[in-house]
């Protein structure tokens, strides 16, 4: 082709102005800093925002608020509006952050290649594991009862929702807590008829008798306990109110008393009759209420704990028992807490009611400084009540598994294989289920042996709701809205992975099983959320109302939640049946072996739940002062006798296995007792808890309460050996001993009350 | 210079009395001031960086050997900071002024002048200042958490309790936009945002925040109390921070710790 001068000039004109055109052209995708459908609309850069939701580190549930900044979660502190904790959290809610950014946090659902063996994990999308279980569910219909659903205690909803899917499909749902509350749900029903635990009113009360539980640390609800503690040591208008607390391990709790009282174990209830038989001799306590508690018979009907006789079997002075009983009666209004260790025993219910039973002897039921009952949730399904499956019901579900009765188990928000003692033979039974499913969001003991990991949202991620338990004394249902979009979203959208809430799961997954659908008529968790908060707009009364249901809804997540002060518990207390003549003495697990293996949930890391938090690994234990490891406190005299020296590996043998923990000798702890802390020793869970420490939870016997079946997991004892070995035992406090006497005074000044 | 600052004196009250040794102070300042996880190794080596800890102090051992009745022991517990001291021993000897007391009574640390000589930490008898021996690091997803309004410091600085200054400029905003002086509203964990983290925390109310200078404050109010002392009194170093005596039934001056 020929080609002109001017036709050159013309296509190179053109040539260049094309090329030039797409150079100063730009892909549209540089111009999107954050794409448009990822920011929340109320994003104003560099400016935060607090979002109020509710803690789901641990068990109490505790009302927060999450700051947040541009997309990303960075603070948490109490929700200043929400009953139980009223603006102030443990340091284990801060641990929900870390857990939300988790570097080890499962990036999408996993599926076992090989089954039996370690973790032959492959990545899999959320389509095919939904598929997958869908398939298996619709499967098992047929023998409903071969699919079992393990969950933490579940409160509020969720609990609503998994009952629904339970009976519906008529699966079997147990429930997991490695320190059950079962003996004390048993009590409060018999002794109160109330199925909601009762609020303690600390802040207005004189004097606080306290049985085992270690209600300043880790017992039910910390944070609202410390808040009313605040009150009841120095709050204006009000004397100083008095603190004694019975345990056989130097708690913190304790260790904030006036007076501790160390107990011999599984004696509290003992010691707690006598107390009774003291104030009923007195004729101090309510005249009629020890007269029901009596039969009529008055002090005569409780001879068998008079101070002198029993002053030997509780390992309590008589008259140190006497003097208790006689200040408690004389300092009212008081109440009586009891709880953790004491009801932990073959006798637990024996215990508590032992201990509950003086509330009733002083007569403070509802009463200002007393106990007060709570009421019933305001609405049908919105369940309160969160027991554990007692051990007892455990071993016919294990044995299920291992006979291959069970062919689906799914497992959340528990980690049975690191809670279960060991002696139960869980972990042998669960490589026989064919079909294991963990919602776990981190791989940890049981997950390992799963067949199908879908991890679910964390706590700052998902929906839900809660009725606390024990509530302030008045209706209260929490809210808890994602703070953030999920951490995985980006997977989520690209790759089908991520993480999705449990209770949307479920709800997918009903949609395959026709039964089950009808009965959950929900498509989202939010949707059933919104269902009940309809229901809370209808009252018409509490701390939201609003005619529109948009406001309402709006009114009710930024709160955090919904109450009533007004609404109490109205409810009258049945009338107090006669006390036991005679005394039930504990059985132990070991006998024998001289230390009496006193577990207790971290300050930091309660039962373990919160290990995998850096936080809280390194946050100290308060007495010890110990970090990122597992202890065990011996008293100082003993391990003296013994040889012991701080941080040397001892090895504890109990009649269900051994572990090896580091020794601190301990000025404060009975000779018969030795303590060790729930939380390590996990084998997976994260880098900053796989493989630290020894778990105390696999050394339990078996040992049950008598009337529940509850574990009793403060009835076993133990052989304690020395290894040999010796390290230095990590802790925050100083190895250099004080001079004894500081020539400027004392750093911590004392004085008598006024 | 004409100026509408409002004159501060920040000062914080510990009842210990109320303090059961929980560690949600320790654990909320850590979150709120990006202070490097303290791993295992840290404490071995005595490294840890707690701008805000608790102190466990025993008392009674000797009564309980000798009589073999544990109830005689006792445990206390302190939460020790920065005291903000007015004649802070750590102010004269930064040899580049990085440490140096601010005119609204906070003793200040300034990260970029600081050239790690650590002559301030030998001078400070409260033990309340921390090196950086390390750079310090955290796994990369857990920068989503880190706190954009304060500094991560890197190896070789020193760092302390700053009374989480971030919220106070914060505060101080609010205060020029508003006319209107801070106050106990604002430090208050039902109605204020602008406390401290470790003090809005405290589920005791041990930690009280406050103007030392407003004389209707709660911190001035509860210093003037009878149980009021000041840490290490006798060295003069007139901390800011204000200590109410724990009340014991069996209160002694003769205490050994």
């Amino acid at each position: 082709m020929e080609l002109t001068r001017r036709q050159l000039l013309k296509l190179t004109g053109l040539g260049l102005g094309g090329v030039l055109y797409t150079a100063c052209t730009y892909d549209l995708s540089e111009t999107r800093v954050e794409s448009p459908t990822h920011i929340p609309e109320d994003l104003v850069a560099g400016l935060d925002t607090w979002y109020a939701t509710l803690c789901r580190e641990c068990g109490a549930s505790e009302g927060i608020i999450v700051r947040v900044m541009e997309g990303r979660a960075k603070k948490i502190q109490g929700n200043p509006l929400y009953p139980t904790n009223t603006g102030k959290h443990r340091p284990g809610c801060e641990g929900a952050l870390q857990a939300l950014y988790h570097p080890d946090r499962l990036a999408g659902p996993l599926r076992r290649m090989v089954k039996g063996v370690g973790q032959s994990f492959e990545p899999t999308t959320w389509s095919l594991a939904l598929e997958e279980l869908s398939s298996q569910l619709a499967k098992h219909q047929s023998d409903p009862r071969s699919v079992v659903i393990i969950t933490d205690p579940l409160r509020g909803s969720a609990a609503d929702l998994m009952q629904r899917f339970a009976t519906s499909y008529g699966a079997r749902h147990v429930v997991f807590e490695p320190a059950e509350q079962t003996v004390l749900y048993e009590t409060t029903k018999r002794l109160y008829g109330s199925e909601q635990l009762p609020h303690f009113d600390i802040a207005n009360a004189s004097s606080v008798l306290s049985f085992g539980a270690d209600f300043l640390s880790t017992w039910l609800n910390p944070v609202g306990y410390m808040r009313q503690y605040g009150q009841f040591r120095q709050g204006t208008g009000r004397k100083r109110g008095r603190l004694v607390h019975v345990e056989p391990r130097f708690s913190m709790t304790a260790a904030n008393a006036d007076e501790w009282v160390p107990v011999n174990p599984g004696m509290e209830g003992v010691l707690a009759l006598s107390m009774a038989y003291v104030i009923v001799s007195e004729r101090k306590g309510d005249q009629s209420a020890a007269d029901a508690l009596t039969g009529g018979a008055g002090a005569d009907a409780l001879r068998a704990f008079r101070p002198g006789d029993v002053a030997s079997v509780t390992g309590v002075p008589a008259e140190k028992i006497e003097r208790i009983a006689k200040e408690f009666a004389d300092h009212q209004p008081g109440v009586v807490i009891g709880g953790g260790s004491a009801g932990a025993h073959t006798n637990g219910l024996f215990n508590l009611s032992a201990i509950y039973s003086l509330n009733l002897l002083m007569g403070n039921t509802n009463k200002r400084g007393g106990v007060w009952l709570n009421p019933q949730a305001p609405l049908p399904e919105l369940r309160a009540q969160a027991t554990a499956t007692p051990l007892g019901q455990w071993q016919p579900l294990i044995d299920d598994m291992k006979a291959g009765r069970v062919q689906m188990l799914i497992v959340r928000g528990a980690d049975p294989l690191y809670g279960i003692p060991k002696a139960l033979g869980f972990e042998a039974a669960l490589s026989k289920v064919p079909m294991v499913v963990s919602f776990s969001s981190f791989m940890n003991d049981t997950a390992v042996y799963a067949d199908l990991i879908v991890p679910e949202h964390t706590g700052l991620e998902d929906w839900g709701n809660d009725v606390p338990q024990p509530g302030p004394g008045f209706q209260t249902v929490g809210y808890q809205q994602p703070v953030v979009r999920e951490y995985h979203e980006r997977e989520r959208l690209q790759a089908d992975r991520g993480s999705r809430g449990f209770a949307d799961v479920m709800l997918a997954l009903a949609e395959g099983l026709p039964k089950v659908q009808q009965a959950l008529p929900w498509k989202t968790s939010r949707e059933m959320l919104m269902d009940s908060a309809r229901k809370l707009q209808g009252l018409g009364k509490g701390s939201v109302v609003a005619a529109s249901f948009d406001r309402f809804w709006i009114d009710l997540l930024a709160n955090g939640g919904w109450w009533d002060t007004s609404a109490t518990s109205t409810a009258t207390p049945p009338k107090p049946s006669a006390l036991p003549t005679q005394r039930r003495d504990p059985q132990f697990q070991g006998a024998g072996a001289e230390f009496h293996l006193m577990p207790f949930a971290s300050n930091a890391m309660g039962d373990g739940r919160g290990a995998h938090i850096p936080w809280l690994q390194a946050a100290p234990d308060p007495v010890t002062t110990a970090v990122w490891g597992t202890w065990i406190e011996i008293n100082l005299g003993v391990a003296k006798e013994m040889g012991i020296k701080e941080g040397e590996t001892l090895r504890i043998i109990s009649p269900a296995g051994e572990i090896e923990a580091h020794a601190f000798p301990h000025p404060a702890i009975p000779r018969n007792v030795v303590a060790i802390p729930m939380g390590q020793g996990h084998r997976q869970y994260g880098r900053y808890a796989q493989e630290r420490g020894a778990n105390v939870l696999s050394i339990l016997a078996p040992a049950a309460d008598a009337d529940t079946g509850a574990l009793a997991w403060a009835a076993t004892k133990v052989r304690v050996e020395k290894t040999g070995r010796r390290i230095h035992l990590p802790k925050f406090e100083g190895t250099v001993e004080l001079p004894t006497q500081l020539e400027e005074g004392a750093i911590i000044k004392t004085t008598k009350p006024v | 210079m004409v100026t509408t600052r409002v004159r501060h004196k920040w000062g914080m009250v510990v009842d210990l009395d109320r303090c059961t040794g929980c560690q949600a102070c320790v654990v909320a300042c850590q979150a709120e001031n990006n202070i490097p996880i303290n791993l295992e190794q840290h404490f071995l080596q005595r490294r840890a960086i707690e701008w805000i800890r608790i102190e466990r102090y025993w008392e009674g051992l000797e009564e309980a050997e000798k009589t073999g009745d544990l109830s005689k022991v006792k445990a206390r517990f302190i939460p020790i900071l920065c005291q903000h001291c007015e004649n802070a021993p750590c102010e004269p000897v930064c040899p580049v002024y990085a440490t140096y007391h601010n005119n609204e009574g906070l003793n200040v640390q300034i990260y970029n002048r600081c050239i790690g000589t650590r002559y301030c930490v030998n001078n400070c008898p409260y033990q309340v200042r921390f090196f950086n021996f390390w750079q310090p690091t955290w796994p990369e997803s857990l920068h989503n958490q880190l706190n954009p309004h304060v500094t991560v410091r890197t190896r070789g600085i020193m760092e302390k309790c700053t009374f989480c200054v971030q919220r106070l400029r914060k505060g101080g905003r609010k205060e020029v936009q508003e006319g209107k002086r801070l106050d106990d509203k604002e430090f208050d964990a039902q109605s204020g945002m602008f406390a401290p983290a470790c003090a809005r925390a405290c589920p005791t109310d041990t930690l009280v925040f406050g103007d030392m200078n407003d004389p209707n404050s709660r911190v001035s109010t509860m210093a003037k109390d009878n149980r009021n002392y000041k840490l290490l009194a006798s060295i003069g170093t007139e901390p800011n921070v204000i200590y109410l005596k724990k009340v014991d039934l069996d209160a002694s001056d003769a205490a050994t710790h």
